[in-house]
């Protein structure tokens, strides 16, 4: 089977004055389909970076880059456009929602770009269904300043997966979260992928939210030291069963 | 992605702003409410000037029939050069002057008709004056170019009478189109005869209200009978001045009078001649240039060659309007007070100075307003410039979930055009009730065209697009991650 993500000898230099940096150095990678990958390192060693070009939100120095078997690293901006829209999701640590706009809106946003004529009735109906699939339905017409920082990131992640996208980056998603909320938002991803099969890419620099994925890649200084599967699996389902009243009181 | 899905989008973000929203759109409503009501308040004074100016005669001519007489007596005090546009030396007739007349005098009448003065006694027969004038004269000068309208008119005296109710009174036998010639009438009942009853010489007359009181009192005659030369003429109009100058009173030769088609008088009275022809031009510059023109034809049309003087005058009504009323009191000081020599200006240059000082007004207002409007437009763009770096952030999570940079091009510019546009109407309707409130407080005539209007709202759009193209440019080259990184 062909990898979801396949890149070759990726690298980004930046140029700052007259320094420069090496965010990546000759990075290759495969994702399978349906592998929830973890990317963990120290602050500036290129998780980030990484992100962005996986996302097309950046284009690499040089290298390669595969998504779904197709060339992206040198797209025109209008079809890397069509990229993120049809085929990328992004949870981003500072969650990225639109202000004074209710939750619902928020989700509908991807269906307002891209290829192909929805109605009204549609959008709404698909944005329900993907704030349901995070159990946030009751709160559609919520403001994002309503909504607590876990559930904004809830409402980040319906966003992200409106358009079925092979693959689901999250940078650092739990960062602005506590334990608990951190823990819910790591069950739904973990659901995500076991029920709906969704490729998921998580970058964080803690271990303990690194060990919920299904293999951690460790980066330091713009290059991978380590490339593993997990063996000690974290499951949040589980964790969530023996917490709550507990969380729910520190919290 | 559809301009339908650009516009759903553009308005949810200036919904998410409100305030600054409305306040936006205020600049523009301010903007184009000034530009409507400078161009009515301009346009209005302007068409004010024109109507009593066409009101006041200044863009008519009179052919009269008739030309010269013997040299008799000194003329009357009150009497009314003519044929101002003509040599007043009568060629090769050293024994003849221009003729001087009497408004009773009446050079056709002369011949057909006795006038008062001749019944009286009063003869004085007029050389070369065989009335000569006919309705085909007429149509004639209804064909020459910059001609609006010309009506025939043969002028008697008649007891009107209805039962035992008589009065003695004008009769005006004249073409349909003389309410279109007589701006400062309005008909109380009915309306004028039609082309078609005239072309049928039907039996109908119009009163002036001054008859219409004298026999019917405060009833409506419309549709009753009244007797002229002993036959019956059905009543289809009475009409009256609607000049807020001069009250009609008896003896008043357009509202004591009653007026019947040319053709059925002609057919009456057994006539095939006319008194006059009352004729105005479109434009009120173009007075000495018809008259020119209708002299022309009319001695070709009447075969006089070489020295032969014509057997016909034109006159201007311009220099009686002016000297006599008819003016607005407060425009005519303006004319006679500004204008040095006034009697040496022909009339012609009177009425293109007229022209060109409104038109100038207008110009001035206009100038004004397109200052406010460009004000109202750098308005929508500082703001709009404004939000380009107060919403990175929503541009970059926008191009996150796949807008591309043309989406965000024309969200911004839908944006400014929406909020140009819709300031622009209720610009438009603050502008209408205020040009509305302003002609009421201050009586100042405005008049606000559609093409104004039209103007207004297309200048409101391309102010949008003009001012709105740059920031929507500046934010769809936002770069996605810059955006996303701006925290
Ligand atoms: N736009 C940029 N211009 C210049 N240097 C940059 C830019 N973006 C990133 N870098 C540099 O590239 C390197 C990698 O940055 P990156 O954001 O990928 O780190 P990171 O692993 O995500 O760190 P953190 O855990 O703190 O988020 C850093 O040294 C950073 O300073
Ligand atoms: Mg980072």
């Amino acid at each position: 089977m062909n990898p979801v993500i396949s890149v070759r000898n990726l690298t980004k230099t930046y140029h700052v004055g007259e320094h420069q940096v090496n965010a990546l150095r000759s990075i290759s990678l495969d994702v399978q389909a349906g592998e929830f990958v973890s990317v963990i390192g120290p602050s500036g060693s290129g998780k980030s970076t990484l992100m962005h070009i996986l996302g097309c939100l950046d284009q690499p120095t040089s290298g390669q880059y595969f998504l779904d078997g197709r060339d992206v690293s040198h797209l025109s901006d209008d079809e890397i456009s069509l990229v993120r829209n049809k085929q990328i999701g992004f949870v981003f640590q500072g969650f990225n929602l639109l202000t004074r706009t209710s939750a619902l809106e928020n989700v509908e946003l991807p269906l307002l770009y891209g290829t192909g004529n929805i109605t009204a009735a549609e959008r709404r109906k698909r944005a329900m269904a993907a704030l349901a699939s995070v159990g946030l339905e009751s709160r559609y017409d919520h403001h994002t300043n309503q909504l607590s920082g876990g559930q904004q990131q809830r409402v980040a992640i319906a966003r992200a997966l409106l358009n079925n996208p092979s693959i689901l980056l999250a940078d650092e998603p739990t960062g602005n979260l506590d334990s608990k909320t951190s823990i819910e938002v790591m069950e739904i991803f973990q659901s995500l992928q076991k029920e709906r099969g969704i490729t998921i890419v998580l970058i964080t620099h803690e271990m303990d939210v690194a060990e919920y994925g299904s293999r951690i890649i460790s980066f330091k200084d713009g290059n991978i030291i380590s490339d593993v599967t997990n063996e000690s699996r974290r499951h949040a389902k589980g964790e969530l069963d023996v917490l709550p009243s507990v969380a729910e009181g520190v919290a | 992605m559809s301009l339908g899905n650009s516009y759903i989008i553009a308005l949810k973000a200036l919904r998410r702003n409100k305030m600054q929203t409305a306040l936006t759109m205020l600049g523009m409503t301010i903007g184009v409410a000034t530009v409507l009501t400078m161009i009515a308040l301009g346009s209005g004074a302007q068409k004010a000037i024109q109507d009593q100016v066409k009101a006041a005669g200044m863009n008519m001519l009179v052919v009269t029939a008739g030309n010269y007489q013997a040299q008799r007596e000194k003329p009357p005090d009150d009497a009314i050069e003519m044929g101002a546009v003509r040599n007043p030396e009568v060629n090769g007739h050293p024994h003849l002057q221009l003729a001087l007349f009497h408004p009773e005098d009446d050079p056709f009448a002369i011949h057909d008709h006795p006038t008062a003065r001749q019944r009286l006694g009063d003869s004085e027969a007029g050389l070369g004056a065989a009335a000569t004038l006919t309705i085909e004269d007429a149509n004639a000068i209804r064909k020459i170019n910059g001609v609006q309208y010309a009506c025939e008119g043969i002028h008697e005296n008649v007891h009107v009478a209805d039962g035992d109710t008589r009065w003695f009174t004008r009769v005006h036998g004249d073409d349909s189109s003389l309410p279109n010639i007589r701006r400062a009438w309005s008909f109380v009942h009915g309306d004028f005869f039609s082309a078609r009853q005239q072309r049928k010489n039907e039996q109908v007359v119009v009163l002036g209200n001054i008859v219409a009181a004298k026999l019917f009192g405060d009833v409506n005659p419309v549709g009753k009978t009244v007797t002229l030369w002993k036959q019956p003429f059905k009543i289809v109009g009475v009409v009256t001045s609607s000049s807020w100058m001069v009250t009609p009173e008896s003896g008043d030769d357009q509202f004591d009078a009653v007026y019947i088609p040319v053709t059925t008088m002609q057919k009456l009275l057994n006539l095939s001649k006319l008194n006059d022809i009352t004729v105005t031009t479109s434009s009120t510059g173009d007075v000495t240039r018809v008259s020119k023109t209708i002299v022309t034809l009319l001695r070709s049309r009447h075969k006089i060659g070489g020295n032969t003087p014509d057997d016909f005058t034109v006159a201007s009504q311009a220099s009686k309007a002016l000297t006599k009323g008819g003016l607005r009191p407060d425009v005519a000081s303006a004319v006679t007070g500004n204008a040095a020599g006034l009697e040496k200006v022909t009339l012609d240059q009177l009425g293109k100075t007229l022209d060109k000082s409104s038109k100038t007004m207008t110009a001035l207002l206009a100038s004004i307003a397109t200052v406010s409007l460009i004000v109202g437009g750098i308005g929508i763009m500082n703001i709009m410039l404004l939000s380009v770096t107060e919403r990175t952030r929503e541009i970059g999570i926008r191009r996150a979930v796949g807008a591309r940079a043309t989406d965000v091009l024309l969200q911004f510019i839908l944006e400014s055009v929406t909020l140009s546009v819709v300031g622009g109407l209720l610009g438009i309707l603050i502008g209408v009730v205020a040009a509305i409130a302003i002609s009421h407080a201050v009586q100042w005539s405005t008049s606000i065209s559609p093409l104004a209007v039209a103007l207004s709202f297309g200048i409101s759009a391309a102010v949008g697009i003009f001012f709105g193209y740059y920031p929507a440019r500046e934010a769809s080259r936002v770069a996605p991650l810059t955006s996303l990184r701006f925290e």
